[in-house]
């Protein structure tokens, strides 16, 4: 039995297939499909969770890897001033992106990357946006990033 | 055929209303979708572009953990053909041994588990008889097919105006294929219930998908039901109904159990479709001074060998310039590919890319500015009928533009504007789009609390329609945004048309202005019933609508809710219907004209390495009345972003041996990411459009037009070199 911890409630998983990754989890047993699948390959960025406070990519990570970490999806977000940001901002189109773009975005501000636009073009430059809200994406961080 | 006030709320920059739901990750995507007893599919694909299986071995497959069922050719249903909505659509899988390109789907896997779905569809051996398949459009041996829709355009005598032309262009432009890749995985939840069934479906356009699946699987339309609330992304890869859909409905009917088919991101590449490459070889007559006296565009694209599309990439020059002599001509040519389809603004993002730059050419040919060249050759009128526009800010969109970007401070020098190791070019382009609309349907329904909603069967594929239909029904009801919530991605609903083609929201906008003009009408008459009622006695004409109350124009104090008139007749709600069609333009005595723009770029050479960066972007364009300007402008910022990655990332490369995809995931093929984005300014001009009632043209396409000629020509300014094929790669800068 793992025990995964996700959004401060602690889910026991049967992890008897050792090669569901920590999305699938989230998403099939879990029923947290706020976390979205775009690539299953690392490359896309919407799969984007925070483990113990990082961002890391949930379709690269096994959920048995997990064991013991805390993790936070965007289902775990309380009415963060990101979320507010981005409706307000128009900062995506279709939606899929934007739990993964809202995900990198908190953790950006922790890793004091969001000082000017070049560094938020940057830094959030994991996370693909085919609707191409990129512009959106960057005022809304910097928005909040100045009133962190 | 309203009389009811102009609306206040429209072209208001209000807040999408679904944002809530998808920053919380409350948004339900079809693959976010779980169901009891659901069992999840795996796709086998196969590996050859051309031939015969000879071999289809499941045994391991089929005694692998978890598995329920395996279907192949041997023993898949046999089901009914696939019916053409709009354009073709692929014919059922699984029915006969032949293969026509390389990824076609030959086994479906089913499981209790995705891992063990995958895993199993790995042990599954395909042997086959693999015959010379035709990847090159230059093989001779290759199927052409001229004149694909009856459409090639010719009127003066082009060849005589080019013999006699003081200035010629002549060049070919090639761009590459590109795949649309939204970033939602394409998943489909088929789930039987006896002889109905329910798909949990991406796609743009339900009633499409509702009816080809109906028809393949022989059943009453209404006995499938299919539901996209929410779709991540299209970009035209939802606008036909795929080979996984009745895969994945066949697989739920074997197993008797709901089952889920989401594809994989290499999967997207093969099984959606992609943009065709183009080849345009443009010739263009002109006097000494830049006046065009002929244009002649011909174009090839690619076909498979079992599909169609309409990409006719020549057509942009039967109405972008004004000349006395044009040809345009398209040619398709049927390889051994995947299928071709769809990808915002198809044709005319390669046939601009052409055009654009054969223009620039010119005008360096004759020593003229390239912005005065388009100006200097504007189509006042329709070059071909010679009938007005149904509106044109196309100038305006040129010159507002120019302002903007600060176009004057251009060197006209080659190579003259420098900033350290980089070269500074400035590009321009001028877009005309196309214009597109198709019937709609639309119901308006009040309720006793005097809220309101809207029902049709349409999709908001990140486009806004969600919040438009609400701000305009809100304007003609005169209600409030929030009392007004747009109902959408059910087949049951009333029939919409597809979230393609920009023609959207002037198909379904239509509807839901005459639907509420309909409804405001029942109101008055009803109140006409009721002798106590203030309006007892007031013509439909006289009325006028504001907070939820109808009143005597002018006597705002003269009337009553929509809430109390439904009261007063023991009513709970009253609805009223409409389907739009599109206007005649030999009735209208006009052409409707699709949107126009202008790009302006500063593009930055690194004249060491080649590199290319776009610095900044500014973007004008026409979409007649804009009905949200902040959600319009995301629309165009969107189409920017695209039409950056075609210009100098995308190309689905497939090996010319394998006929295979080689480079069908994210890591290999290049979109743009948040770096590669410098600012971009939008800004919108024009009036309402005289061809619809609402006045819209849809802008969900163009913003992507006219970018890559804009970088192409502003990398000429800067280095003195005209890139002519797509995408521009850090090596052709260099050469």
């Amino acid at each position: 039995m793992t025990t995964l911890t996700v959004n401060g409630t602690e889910y026991p998983l049967d992890l008897a297939d050792p090669r569901v990754t920590l999305l699938d989890a989230l998403r099939d047993r879990l029923d947290l499909t706020g976390t979205k699948k775009g690539c299953d390959q690392g490359a896309c960025g919407a799969c984007t969770v925070l483990c113990d406070g990082r961002r890391i990519l949930s379709c690269l990570t096994l959920a048995a890897q997990c064991d013991g970490r805390e993790i936070t999806t965007i289902e775990g977000l309380e009415s963060h001033p990101m979320q507010d940001a981005f409706v307000r901002h128009d900062a995506f189109q279709c939606g899929y992106c934007t739990s993964g773009q809202i995900m990198s975005a908190v953790a950006l501000l922790g890793e004091n990357r969001a000082g000017t636009d070049a560094d938020i073009r940057e830094y959030m430059s994991g996370n693909l946006c085919r609707c191409g809200a990129y512009s959106n994406i960057v005022a809304a961080v910097r928005e909040v990033a100045r009133h962190a | 055929m309203t009389t009811i006030q102009q609306p206040r709320i429209l072209g208001a920059g209000v807040d999408r209303v679904d944002g809530p739901l998808k920053v919380t990750g409350q948004a339900r995507y079809p693959n976010d979708v779980n169901l009891p007893g659901m069992a999840y599919a795996a796709v086998v694909r196969s590996t050859i572009p051309s031939g015969r299986i000879t071999r289809i071995d499941t045994t391991a497959a089929g005694k692998s953990p978890g598995v329920l069922e395996v279907i192949t050719h041997e023993n898949a249903d046999h089901l009914g053909e696939a019916p053409a909505t709009f354009i073709k659509n692929p014919q059922p899988p699984l029915q006969d041994d032949v293969i026509r390109y390389y990824g076609q789907y030959v086994a479906v896997v089913v499981a209790d588990t995705q891992q063990n779905a995958t895993a199993a569809a790995g042990l599954i051996e395909v042997d086959y008889d693999r015959h010379e398949a035709i990847l090159d459009p230059h093989d001779p041996r290759a199927e052409r097919i001229k004149d694909p829709w009856g459409e090639d355009t010719a009127w003066g005598d082009v060849r005589t105006a080019l013999k006699r032309a003081p200035v010629m262009i002549d060049q070919t432009y090639t761009t590459s294929e590109n795949t649309n890749n939204p970033l939602g995985l394409f998943t489909t939840l088929a789930s039987w219930d006896g002889d109905t069934l329910t798909l949990h479906d991406s796609n743009q356009w339900p009633n499409m998908i509702q009816q080809v699946v109906a028809a393949m699987f022989g059943l009453p339309r209404d006995a499938v039901r299919v539901l996209t609330p929410f779709v991540g992304g299209g970009f035209g890869a939802g606008l036909r109904c795929w080979s996984h859909i009745p895969l994945a409905v066949m697989a739920a009917r074997h197993v008797g159990r709901p089952v889920k088919l989401e594809l994989t991101r290499p999967e997207m590449f093969t099984g959606l479709g992609h943009r065709t490459s183009s080849i345009n070889w443009i010739r263009l007559g002109a006097t000494r001074d830049g006046r065009l006296t002929a244009i002649e565009h011909e174009s090839l694209t690619t076909l498979p060998l079992d599909g169609d599309e309409y990409e006719p990439c020549s057509s942009v020059s039967t109405w972008s310039y004004a000349s006395p002599n044009v040809t345009a001509r398209d040619q398709q040519v049927r390889l051994n590919i995947p299928w071709t389809n769809f990808m915002r603004a198809p044709g005319d993002a390669q046939g601009n890319f052409a055009l654009e730059s054969a223009i620039d050419e010119l005008a360096w040919e004759v020593g003229l500015d390239p912005l005065e060249i388009r100006l200097l050759n504007y189509a006042e009128v329709d070059p071909k009928t010679g009938r007005p526009w149904s509106s044109n800010a196309l100038r305006q969109c040129l010159e507002v533009g120019a302002q903007r970007f600060g176009w004057s401070n251009r060197n006209p020098e080659i190579g003259s504007m420098r900033d350290g190791h980089e070269l500074v070019g400035y590009g321009v382009a001028g877009v005309s789009f196309f214009w597109y609309q198709q019937p709609c349907s639309a119901t308006v329904i009040v309720r006793g609390d005097g809220s309101a909603y809207i029902r049709s069967a349409v999709t908001d594929i990140g486009t806004g329609t969600y919040t438009i239909m609400a701000q305009l029904a809100a304007g003609l009801l005169g209600l409030e945004v929030d009392q007004v919530e747009m109902q959408l991605g059910d087949s049951s609903m009333p029939v919409g048309t597809a979230a393609g083609g920009s023609g959207l929201t002037a198909a379904l906008g239509s509807a839901v202005h005459d639907a509420c003009g309909r409804l405001i009408k029942k109101f008055v008459e009803l109140a006409g019933t009721d002798p106590f009622s203030p309006l007892a006695d007031v013509p439909f004409g006289d009325v006028e609508v504001s907070e939820g109350r109808l009143f005597r124009k002018g006597e705002p104090t003269r009337g009553e809710s929509l809430a109390r008139i439904l009261a007063v007749h023991g009513l709970t709600e009253l609805s009223a219907e409409s389907t739009s069609t599109p206007n005649s333009a030999d009735q209208m005595g006009m052409t409707p004209a699709g949107a126009r723009g202008a790009r302006f770029v500063e593009v930055r050479v690194d004249e060491d390495l080649g590199r290319v960066r776009v610095a900044r972007i500014v973007t004008v364009n026409d979409g007649g009345r804009i009905l949200n300007e902040k959600l319009a402008r995301s629309q165009i910022l969107g189409g920017t972003v695209g039409g950056v990655g075609m210009a100098l990332f995308e190309d689905t490369v497939t090996d010319k041996d394998t006929g295979r995809i080689a480079n069908a995931t994210f890591g290999d093929y290049l979109i743009p990411v948040n770096a590669d984005i410098p600012d971009v300014h939008v800004e919108f001009v024009g009036e309402p459009d005289a061809f619809n009632p609402i006045g819209v043209k849809g802008v969900g396409e163009i913003g992507l037009v006219g970018v890559a000629a804009a970088i192409a020509n502003g990398i000429f300014h800067a280095t003195g070199k005209r890139m002519r094929s797509l995408p521009i790669t850090m090596d052709a800068v260099m050469d």
